[in-house]
């Protein structure tokens, strides 16, 4: 397929990427393009500009709409480059369907691009903590069991053993999230409680913990809608046990979709725990990633701070409060808006259709419209803070220095009375 | 009298003729270009659809389903601001819409499966696409007290 497209070399891209006449594409998969180097290559990350579109979603049905919101347009050159032939021979199919017509390959991203110090490459700053299923895959003990060598791996989710046991990744232990915060608050749990159920998985400060959760369609009419969000359990739970002062916190990208698409193999059994005597550090070992209800005031008042919502925008303009326990509906004055997608238990304004976490800098391009910027502190909070912890955690991938999450959120700050709040479309916003 | 979207046919006579409409196209694009066209042909309700007592949370796109009992059938209206959204609920009407709420709730739904959809739409689309069946499924249920 490939050798009917017209081929760059890396000086033709290079002149190209200079007058930003060329749409550059990269097909690898999501996690190479965050950073991770999947085939060894010296240097990892993108083509600077180069937008995500691995080959994978080529086995998309939908695919052209995902090439449309990323605002790639026929009438302009698109450059794919990928890790070999068959990546860019894929991609190119679909957009030869879809009518593209000027399209160019460039071979030499891991010939030449990657091992020139000279040339560009941009990457997600952390994105260690943010995992590919292969990486995950090549830790885990061969014939199952609990995870070996300081790695502690959890499938979390919140009253739903049963999502658990009809099938999880090998090797992982269950995490309800009411271990980690309080059903009376929603709040993370106390100090000495976070310490004793982290103990309890055998995780101390300097344990490497992957958390990922399964997606399975929550519906805002459940009784429990968070017992079918597992994957934003899992940024939850991240949230915790960095705050609690856990040094290696990592999600699998995707959660447990980006598992089975990868076709590895998924367990029944349960392993044991082993749980630890000691945590080795005090709890919280970083405590400025939660902000309070004072700090979250402070913050209201500051000129270099942000509250920002991470919610919907029926909740955000008071159609709806999002949650079937909370009655209160509105926002807090002065929150800035970052959308989360359709409802209290959905981030698709942060993931890709896949449900990978979307390209950091549409991520942070948004924010940008709404003054979330990276010299800000910049505390994220919802009703409850599952959704606030998964924009966090992406600020926190993206090496953002002064992130938190305002952990009481909408269900602490209507609780009380005297705290104001507002409805209906704000000044400057379009309705 | 039936729904205006079924024709008269019964559910598995719908779903056959889903199936051999779509199961028949192996081109993505061609695929994805028909159901841009059933759901520009979609017959959809006025505006008013358009509110947060009918939407249907976890589509990718906005969802609307609104279900009226009418002469011990329901009738089913639905929207998207999506075409292809709108196009996946055109499907849906062809089986559910004017169906009795028994009839809806014994059916086993396998046009997704069997004409390769649910595996090549995207997961998130995918997950709307079972949130729109749950959606229409609970309406059955209510209608019958259930």
């Amino acid at each position: 397929m490939t050798e009917r497209l017209g081929r760059l070399s890396t000086r033709e891209l290079r002149d190209r990427l200079g007058d930003g006449a060329a749409q550059v594409v990269d097909a690898r998969p999501i996690d190479a393009w965050n950073g991770w180097r999947l085939r060894g290559e010296p240097r990892g990350g993108h083509i600077p500009g180069a937008r995500a579109l691995p080959a994978k979603w080529s086995g998309y049905l939908d695919w052209i709409e995902i090439v449309r919101s990323k605002g790639i347009r026929p009438d302009r050159e698109v450059v794919l480059y990928g890790y070999d032939e068959d990546e860019i021979a894929r991609v190119a199919e679909r957009f030869r369907g879809a009518g593209y017509e000027r399209l160019a390959a460039y071979d030499g991203f891991m010939a030449e691009w990657s091992p020139d110090e000279a040339l560009p490459l941009d990457r997600l700053a952390r994105h260690e903590h943010l995992v590919p299923a292969s990486w995950l895959a090549d830790r885990l003990p061969a014939g199952g069991g609990a995870a070996d060598g300081g790695l502690v791996l959890c499938h979390a989710h919140y009253r739903n053993r049963g999502d658990y046991e009809k099938g999880h990744i090998p090797g992982a232990l269950p995490l309800d999230t009411l271990l980690l915060e309080s059903p009376e608050t929603w709040n993370r749990r106390s100090p000495d409680e976070v310490r004793e159920a982290l103990l309890g998985l055998g995780i101390t400060a300097g344990s490497t913990v992957v958390l990922y959760g399964r997606y399975s369609f929550p519906d805002n009419r459940d009784p429990f809608p968070g017992s079918s969000a597992g994957q934003l359990a899992a940024f939850r739970c991240a949230f915790i046990m960095l705050w609690a002062g856990v040094r290696d916190v990592r999600v699998l990208n995707g959660g447990f979709q980006s598992w089975t698409d990868a076709g590895l193999e998924v367990s029944t059994e349960e392993p044991q725990a082993r749980p630890a005597s000691e945590f080795g550090a005090d709890v919280p070992g970083a405590p400025e990633l939660a902000a309070d209800l004072p700090e979250a005031k402070e913050i209201l008042a500051s000129p270099d701070a942000n509250l920002v919502s991470v919610r919907s925008w029926p909740e955000y303009i008071g159609e709806v409060s999002g949650y079937n326990y909370i009655e209160k509906t509105g926002r807090i004055p002065g929150s800035v808006f970052g959308n989360c997608g359709s409802d209290a238990y959905h981030m698709e304004n942060y993931r890709n259709l896949d449900h990978t976490t979307r390209e950091y800098h549409e991520i942070a391009a948004a924010w940008e419209s709404a003054g979330i910027t990276p010299d800000r502190r910049n505390a994220f909070y919802c009703g409850t803070g599952w959704r606030g912890s998964e924009a966090f955690f992406n600020a926190w991938l993206m090496g953002w220095p002064r992130v938190a999450v305002y952990d009481g959120g909408w269900f602490e700050w209507s609780s009380d009375p005297a705290n104001p709040f507002e409805t209906g479309v704000p000044p400057g916003h379009a309705a | 009298m039936t729904g205006a979207q079924t024709e008269g046919r019964s559910i598995e006579a719908a779903q056959d003729g889903i199936v051999a409409e779509l199961g028949g196209i192996d081109d993505l694009m061609e695929k994805y270009e028909h159901l841009i066209r059933l759901g520009r042909e979609l017959r959809v309700p006025g505006p008013d659809i358009r509110r947060d007592e009918h939407s249907v949370a976890g589509c990718q796109s906005r969802v609307w389903i609104r279900t009226e009992l009418r002469d011990g059938r329901l009738h089913i209206a639905a929207d998207s601001d999506a075409t292809i959204t709108r196009g996946i609920i055109a499907l849906l009407l062809r089986v559910f819409d004017g169906r009795t709420p028994d009839e809806i709730l014994a059916t086993e739904l396998r046009v997704f499966e069997a004409t390769g959809l649910q595996a090549q739409l995207s997961p998130a689309r995918a997950n709307g696409l079972v949130a729109m069946v749950r959606r229409i499924r609970q309406e059955a249920a209510a209608a019958t007290g259930g």
